[in-house]
């Protein structure tokens, strides 16, 4: 393995070929607000370190570039939150089908984590 | 009443400014990028690893991110410098002008010295 991909994470793209940019404001979905606005309250509260989300982040590897912005930081809240015990995968899957039921989500709809996994 | 100076404005956050007693570097000294591929979160783009550049400031002291993101207490405070480097050294194929630079923050452990050919 080259210098260049040894222990190279998916956010460090500095120099590569990265296409145009997008810069329209495409806003935030609702979930996206709420996502953020937990993420803000957490840090603020020291639960989780803005490192930790990055480190998380960077973790995802392959899905890193797969997700969308708030997809990847919301995945990378997930994992800081199991790992440090603040929440359990049982309190989470209970959590998701009360607001799943509440918000009456299709039940097609799932995790963009899942989904690409199956691509 | 009136007063000689301005109001200031309250920052809402204090500073993490720390003035690093302890540095290893000074204004001005050449230095050079470590050039190693360690294993996890690293704040030290690989474009810019082996690279050499100048100390433009001392940043201060601060808690070691690659540390946080793991979920450690990040001390010892590592010292944070803004290095500058030539654009067309850092990228061989530079289109710009010949005395364009570009400045990163980096931390000290990262940071080789190299002899001083000022003069």
């Amino acid at each position: 393995m080259s210098d260049a991909s040894r222990n190279k994470g998916p956010h460090d793209i500095g120099g590569e070929e990265a296409g145009p940019v997008d810069t329209i404001d495409h806003g935030m979905k609702f979930w996206e607000r709420q996502a953020n606005g937990l993420r803000s309250v957490l840090r603020e509260r020291d639960l989780v370190r803005t490192d930790e989300l990055r480190r998380a982040a960077e973790d995802l590897g392959e899905q890193y570039s797969k997700l969308e912005y708030f997809e990847r930081t919301t995945s990378a809240l997930r994992t800081v939150l199991l790992e440090k015990n603040l929440i359990t995968e049982d309190e989470l899957k209970s959590k998701m089908a009360e607001v799943r039921a509440r918000f009456n989500v299709p039940d097609e709809m799932e995790s963009p984590l899942k989904k690409g996994a199956r691509r | 009443m009136t007063s000689a100076s301005p109001p200031v404005a309250k920052p809402r956050y204090p500073s993490t400014y720390n003035p690093a007693p302890g540095h290893r570097f000074n204004v001005g000294d050449r230095i050079a990028i470590r050039r190693t591929f360690p294993p996890g979160h690293r704040r030290t783009p690989f474009y810019i690893r082996g690279k050499q550049g100048v100390i433009e400031r001392i940043c201060g002291a601060f808690a070691n991110p690659e540390e946080l993101a793991y979920g450690f207490d990040g001390e010892p405070k590592k010292v944070l410098y803004r290095v500058r480097f030539l654009q067309k050294h850092v990228w061989p194929d530079y289109n710009g002008p010949q005395h364009d630079t570009i400045d990163m923050e980096i931390f000290e452990h990262w940071l080789e010295p190299l002899p001083d050919t000022r003069n």
